[in-house]
């Protein structure tokens, strides 16, 4: 009895225990080796016993060695044929894992609503309020207080709908503001989202229905400034935090000075492209500091508070980042396309 | 509106500048640039010709056989099919071998026999504009027979610009000019308005002038020019005009618009001779039309007038449509060679009336309708005179007429600081740079220290207030300099608010299955009509001016739009529908009264089969949902009370109460709707209002320990009348007259022979505890007993025996 004998014992039993297909095979194959009587290493063990003391303990470890080796892959080889036929009777309860229940399925917001959480995620953030007025407005609130002169082409038949002489579907959301101004005192911090309405007869990008979500700021000490920054914080929030912004100059009856909003163009990244008409920049709303007289309106002093408004257009905004060509559709309702976001 | 750079050069040195840094630098201060056009000069190869030999060609309607001096040893002859060619007229010749802007390559031809070499242009086949009748004639002392006619017409940048409504100063080329001169910070030039020399009658020998209504023509400057030639105006500024969309009519009408086109100030000639037949000063009254008094325009329509508008009355005919369009009567004609000039200011509501109620708008109109300054009528006199006498030899007469009973003193200017201005752009303005950028833009400005002392150039009546003058100065630093920074001083204390029911419900919807749709709150008065369960009993309110008899009242309900969402989707071959919409519905009994717009989802959920059982399903699905909202966003959910819904079926429908108010309503539609709608299959639909009962965030749950002691569980078998409706049972258990009831759900339902068609059977799970120890067998049978005579109660209910 040499340590390199136990050891090619141990080998052989190795290489029996791999050869077991089943469980059964494997006992007879521990009983084999590790048998209480008639086990091969069971019985080295004992030799080993009888050997001389010098002898003892070279063999003794080699022993030991040589029986943990094959214990340990007794109880690999174990598992891997209890799992193997776990596996076997589970079969036959195959599921087809790639099947998704349609019932189950989650139905789709529509494109102008995921703008205006966007919109309004953003604004809450930075300390506004939402705040709403009704869909019928009247001539006063929806022109007059906004600085919006009785002959101004606005207020014809051609381009409002007109419900009396002095009802009418508010063609924007900006009498809210007046609104707000005169159900509270400032600071005030505010986005008014809705739905508004012109006469606009149905095209690519003109609808009868829209939506508008106007901005209101008043306070002591507003700047353009703050007005620049509050936009640019929206465009970056909104199209990715590489976005530049540029304000031009425009006119709007009910804020001076008054610009336009550009924002760096999203897709190409002012190098210019088919979204920005190659110009780099793409018009996204429209922004100014409260006209004096209309914060007179509103009830506030414009000597000691001054303040910004804005309005944007959802449905101008989903069309450009969802590549929407035709803003019809969004009043459509083809499931084929709700089911695209 | 168009502008030429060859025009606007006259004014600021531009020609240099690249059109990318011209469009650049005019949109940053303002001005947007809608397109930039490349103008074409006149094509290669084309020269000047003089026509020296006209006749017609025998047995032709149209044709004549020309001959032309072309600067060569011999006249050529050339067959040409115009009809406004005179012998010695100076025209473009194509010779043989040039290729015209449309492809067309010359070349030596015979018409009907006859040779003809190259040919006679039109505007249009030399690509210089759209007039396709009658050859262009030039000035007949432009230049040599020979000469390229690209050196007589040169190329020219188009420029179309976006012109605010407040800056009817910069529908000329003259501000436009003044814009970029301080974009660009180069210096302006005024165009030359030098005195011509005077001479002949005085023109208040020849004309008087009165203004009967100062209201509506606060200025009226007039001037008497005669001896005007009838010929074409000079070729460049033909080619101006052009440039610009207008359309070459004779040297007098040329005049009027380059004028009109280059200051700002509309001009109207009236043919002296034809107005004033005698030999007596003629009247020229400005006053409001008579009713009914009509006037035949240029344009070749009649117009009936009413007083408001006002007209320019000559010798007792009304001859114009102040601001607006002139008479056939005492219009010029090529033969004119007398006129007098008006260079009025009309008022801008009286214009802005008389073209609404008219119906017409004009170059003149849309100048003055933005409100024009009285002190330009008389710049824009002293230019015509001075062109008309410098290019086309004119005689003006002496003593220019100039009424001006709206001349008002200078107000007091207006006053702004440095600091002031700063502290609104939130930058630091020091007063001299904004004083810079102020005069560049030709205001008036008065600096000491701080403090400015601004006034606007005459014709810039936008500017009143200091705000106005902060965008002057704010525009011509740059937007681009002002530091972006987020108002941050103080925020309102208090609750910041946001519409969170709705958005809590918007996400059980969408946790449903249910499709956001959008419809158009704008529909037609059968479609409003057709399903409306939770409006009250007033007719949809009417739009006054709809666009079209599908959008002419506002909806009383969401569910027919998104009904005929449904339709129209299984049109096109959908399998699944299931759309929901909230929105505002408009409820009121007229137009005199802003309506009620409660906030409404409406939920549709189609199936395709028709099959009534899965209808049903979907049916008890919708309920559930709908009832969850008010479990979830209100104190508790809304009872259902079965009935009848006009448009729901008559058996699967039902109310929702909560609170005392009925706030849905939720069913099956009924057939008739059904087939209104062409819609196939069945169709399940229900209605909720929103605002008025849900909570933002509703209420917050309360939590109950959990008890550890062992449960008596117990099914309990009931037989109850066929039609027994569950919820009144459920809320008996709910009622807590059953000690120690922790739970109850139906977990059967079923009927059989031997209950017969009159009765069905139920079985509840019952699940009683009691958290402080074990409920023994015997509790148990107190315990049904409770159960047994609430259920009986409530729903007629009786035990089954030997369930």
């Amino acid at each position: 009895m040499t340590p390199e004998a136990l050891a090619a014992l141990a080998e052989d039993a190795l290489a029996a225990i791999a050869g077991a297909a089943d469980p059964d095979q494997l006992e007879v194959v521990r009983r084999r080796v590790l048998g209480r009587r008639e086990g091969a290493l069971t019985r080295a063990g004992a030799v080993v016993a009888t050997r001389p003391p010098p002898e003892r303990p070279a063999l003794g470890r080699a022993f030991n060695e040589a029986k943990g080796r094959v214990e340990v892959a007794l109880a690999r080889r174990s598992g891997q044929l209890q799992a193997d036929a776990l596996a076997r009777s589970a079969d036959g309860e195959w599921v087809d894992m790639t099947v998704l229940d349609t019932e189950a399925e989650r139905g789709r917001l529509h494109p102008v609503t995921r703008v205006l959480r966007e919109i309004e995620h953003i604004f809450r953030g930075l300390g506004y309020s939402v705040a709403e007025g009704p869909e019928v407005e009247t001539d006063r609130f929806n022109f007059e207080l906004l600085n919006i002169p009785e002959d101004h082409p606005a207020r014809d038949g051609q381009d409002t709908f007109y419900l009396s002489d002095t009802l009418l579907l508010r063609t924007h959301t900006s009498p809210v503001q007046m609104r707000t101004m005169l159900g509270q005192p400032p600071p005030i911090r505010v986005i008014a989202p809705g739905r508004t309405y012109r006469r606009d007869n149905p095209d690519p990008t003109h609808f009868p229905m829209f939506h508008q979500v106007e901005g209101l700021v008043v306070d002591e000490g507003i700047t353009v400034g703050d007005l620049k920054g509050t936009l640019l914080t929206f465009a970056r929030s909104m199209f990715g935090a590489r976005r530049e912004i540029r304000l031009r100059p425009n006119f709007f009856p009910y804020t001076e000075p008054s610009m336009e909003v550009d924002v760096s163009c999203f897709v190409c990244d002012g190098a210019g492209c088919r979204t920005c008409h190659q110009r780099g920049w793409i018009e996204i709303l429209g922004s100014g500091m409260v006209h004096p007289q209309v914060l007179r309106h509103g009830g506030v002093d414009p000597d000691r508070h001054q303040g910004f408004a804005f309005g944007m257009g959802p449905e101008r905004i989903a069309m450009l980042k969802y590549g929407i060509e035709d803003g019809r559709e969004l009043t459509v309702n083809d499931v084929r396309f709700l089911h695209q976001f | 509106m168009r502008f030429s750079c060859n025009w606007l050069q006259d004014f600021v040195d531009c020609a240099d500048v690249p059109t990318a840094r011209l469009a650049e630098r005019l949109s940053a201060t303002g001005t947007e640039v809608e397109r930039v056009l490349e103008w074409p000069g006149g094509p290669p190869g084309v020269v000047l010709a003089r026509v020296v030999e006209l006749e017609r060609m025998p047995r032709s309607d149209h044709l004549w056989l020309t001959r032309v001096d072309a600067g060569g040893p011999e006249p050529v002859a050339v067959v040409c099919g115009a009809q406004n060619l005179g012998r010695g007229a100076l025209v473009p010749w194509a010779p043989p071998g040039t290729v015209l802007p449309g492809g067309t390559r010359l070349g030596l031809r015979r018409i009907r026999g006859h040779p003809s070499s190259g040919m006679l242009c039109s505007p249009a086949e030399l690509g210089l504009g759209a007039e396709r009748e009658g050859i262009l004639l030039l000035d007949g002392d432009a230049a040599e027979p020979g000469t390229p006619l690209a050196d007589v017409v040169g190329a020219d940048r188009v420029l179309e610009l976006e012109i605010t409504a407040n800056r009817p100063d910069c529908l000329s080329h003259l501000g436009v000019a003044r814009e970029l001169a301080a974009a660009l910070e180069r210096p302006l030039r005024r165009p030359d308005c030098t005195p011509p020399p005077r001479s002949g009658e005085a023109a208040r020998e020849l004309v008087r002038v009165a203004i009967a209504n100062p209201d509506g023509c606060p200025r009226y400057c007039a001037e008497v020019v005669s001896g005007l030639p009838d010929r074409p105006a000079p070729l460049w500024m033909q080619q101006r005009l052009r440039a610009v969309g207008m359309r070459p009519l004779g040297l007098i009408v040329d005049l009027s618009n380059y004028v009109c086109l280059e200051l700002g100030q509309p001009l109207h000639a009236f043919d002296l001779e034809r107005v004033r037949p005698g030999g007596d000063p003629v009247l020229v009254t400005v006053r409001p039309a008579r009713a009914g008094e009509a006037l035949l325009g240029l344009d070749g329509v009649e117009r009936v007038l009413d007083p408001p508008t006002v007209v320019i009355d000559i010798g007792g005919v009304p001859s114009a449509i102040a601001g607006l369009i002139g008479g056939m009567a005492g219009a010029v004609v090529a033969s004119t060679s007398s006129i007098l000039l008006e260079a009025a200011c009309f008022s801008g509501s009286a214009v802005r009336g008389a073209s609404r109620r008219l119906g017409l708008r004009t170059e003149a109109s849309v100048r003055f309708e933005k409100g024009l300054s009285p002190e330009l009528a008389p710049v824009g006199a002293a230019r015509f005179v001075h062109l008309a006498h410098h290019l086309g030899g004119a005689r003006v007469h002496p003593g220019p007429i100039d009424l001006h009973p709206g001349a008002r003193p200078p107000g007091p200017p207006i006053r702004v600081t440095g600091e002031a201005l700063g502290r609104a752009l939130g930058m630091a303005v020091a007063a001299p740079e904004a004083a810079r950028a102020l005069r560049r833009l030709e205001f008036a400005v008065q600096e000491v220290g701080d403090r400015l002392a601004v006034r606007p150039p005459p014709d810039r009546l936008d500017v009143t207030i200091a705000a106005d003058v902060l965008e002057e100065v704010g525009r011509s630093l740059g937007y681009d300099r002002v530091p972006a920074t987020l108002p941050g001083r103080r925020c309102p204390a208090g609750t910041v608010a946001s519409p969170a029911a709705r958005e809590a419900v918007r996400e059980l919807a969408l946790g449903a299955g249910f499709d956001e749709a959008i419809t158009v709150s704008l529909t037609a008065p059968l479609v409003a009509d057709r399903l409306r369960p939770l409006a009250p009993p007033w007719p949809p309110i009417e739009v006054r001016n709809p666009l079209g008899p599908q959008g002419s009242v506002l909806r009383l309900s969401c569910l027919p739009g998104l009904l005929q969402a449904a339709a129209a989707n299984q049109a096109r071959g959908a399998e699944r529908v299931r759309l929901f919409e909230i929105g505002r519905a408009f409820w009121g009994p007229s137009a005199a009264e802003p309506p009620e717009e409660p906030l409404l989802i409406g939920l549709v959920d189609h199936v395709p089969g028709g099959d009534a059982d899965e209808a049903a399903r979907r049916l008890r699905r919708l309920v559930a949902l709908v009832v969850g909202v008010g479990g979830r966003c209100a104190d508790g959910p809304p009872e259902v009370r079965q009935g009848r819904v006009p448009g729901l079926h008559a058996a699967r429908a039902a109310e929702l109460w909560a609170g005392g108010r009925r706030v849905g309503a939720v069913g099956e539609l009924a057939d008739g709707a059904r087939e209104a709608l062409e819609l196939r299959g069945r169709t399940v639909v229900a209605e909720l209002r929103l605002d008025g009962w849900l909570l933002a965030g509703g209420p917050a749950p309360q939590a109950r320990p959990i008890a550890s002691t062992p449960a008596l569980v117990e099914d309990l078998a009931v037989i109850v009348p066929a039609r027994a409706a569950l919820g009144p049972a459920l809320a008996a258990f709910a009622g807590g007259r059953v000690p120690h009831l922790e739970s109850w759900r139906l977990v059967d339902e079923y009927t059989d022979a031997r209950l017969g068609p009159a009765h069905k059977g139920w079985t509840f799970r019952l699940v009683y505890r009691d958290p402080a120890r074990t409920l023994t067998g015997a509790e148990g049978i107190g315990l049904r007993a409770a159960a047994m005579e609430v259920l009986a109660e409530a729903v007629g209910a009786r035990r089954r025996e030997n369930a």
